[in-house]
């Protein structure tokens, strides 16, 4: 056996908080992140995936068509993930992605200006309400983002993309400092 | 170059977001004589005008599409899930 022991550090522990007055940018709990991919031509599974969360403090993101991330601020027990995967089946798979996804929180009340530097999604509250996700590109970053309140956005990232995803947010900041 | 290409799942997304993967043809019989599959793996025409085109939304919802595009104009015309472009499809 190995004397290595595994310990998981935070992915942005080390980030330097941004200057800017008018935008918050802080990283998110790393509790859990979990990939749900729905079978071929099931009908749409929102109300399975509702069912499969139940009450706890998590939230269904959409990701594209049967693509979904559920999303939460605890971490997932083994127990509580093999639960959550028996409810999703036979309608869909699920995958534990909490040690590969950080999520980012950006908040304040020109932060769709400052988003809109790195991605051509519409943002607009009209066109992009709260609930509403979007797998886009910000920058050269992959990441999926989420109106969760008015004024505030989650963006989640390869864990490997994260510190350089939040630079890059911090540069796109500066101007609204 | 087609820069905004309307996904029908994600809507207007620039063409960062994509790959393209090549034109759009039909798949030889598996037993189909060498030519056949000569001509479907590596010869292709160089359309003016009209072209459809598999495109990959990468960074978006990871669909493949079938794009329709105008090699002269630049317009982005019909875009369509790959899925339901080969359900649609004429069977003989
Ligand atoms: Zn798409």
């Amino acid at each position: 056996m190995s004397d290595f022991r595994i310990t998981l550090r935070p992915a942005l522990g080390s980030a330097p908080r941004p200057a800017s007055r008018g935008l918050s940018i802080t990283a998110m709990p790393e509790g859990h992140v979990v990939q749900v991919l729905g079978r071929p031509h099931t009908p749409d599974l929102f109300g399975v995936l509702e069912r499969a969360t139940g009450a706890a403090h998590r939230s269904v993101r959409a990701a594209g068509p049967g693509q979904w991330f559920i999303v939460g601020d605890a971490p997932l027990s083994r127990d509580e993930f093999a639960a959550l995967s028996t409810a999703l089946q036979p309608h869909a798979t699920a995958v534990d992605q909490s040690h590969g996804r950080v999520r980012i929180r950006v908040e304040g009340t020109i932060v769709e200006r400052m988003l809109a530097k790195g991605t051509a999604v519409d943002l607009d509250p009209g066109a992009f309400p709260v609930g509403t996700s979007a797998m886009t590109l910000l920058g050269h970053v992959s990441v999926h983002l989420t109106r969760i309140e008015i004024a505030a956005f989650e963006v989640m990232v390869l864990r490997g993309f994260a510190e350089s995803l939040w630079e890059d947010l911090v540069r796109m900041s500066v101007e609204f400092a | 170059m087609a820069s905004l290409i309307s996904c029908p799942h994600c809507g207007a997304r620039p063409k960062e977001e994509f790959t393209i993967k090549g034109a759009v043809l039909s798949r030889p019989a598996a037993d189909a004589g060498h030519q056949a599959w000569t001509d479907y793996v590596y010869l292709r025409d160089n359309p003016r005008g009209t072209h459809r085109e598999y495109w990959h939304h990468t960074s978006g919802c990871r669909r493949w599409l079938v794009v329709t595009r105008d090699t002269v104009s630049h317009e982005v015309g019909f875009c369509q899930d790959a899925a339901a472009a080969k359900l649609a499809e004429v069977r003989p």
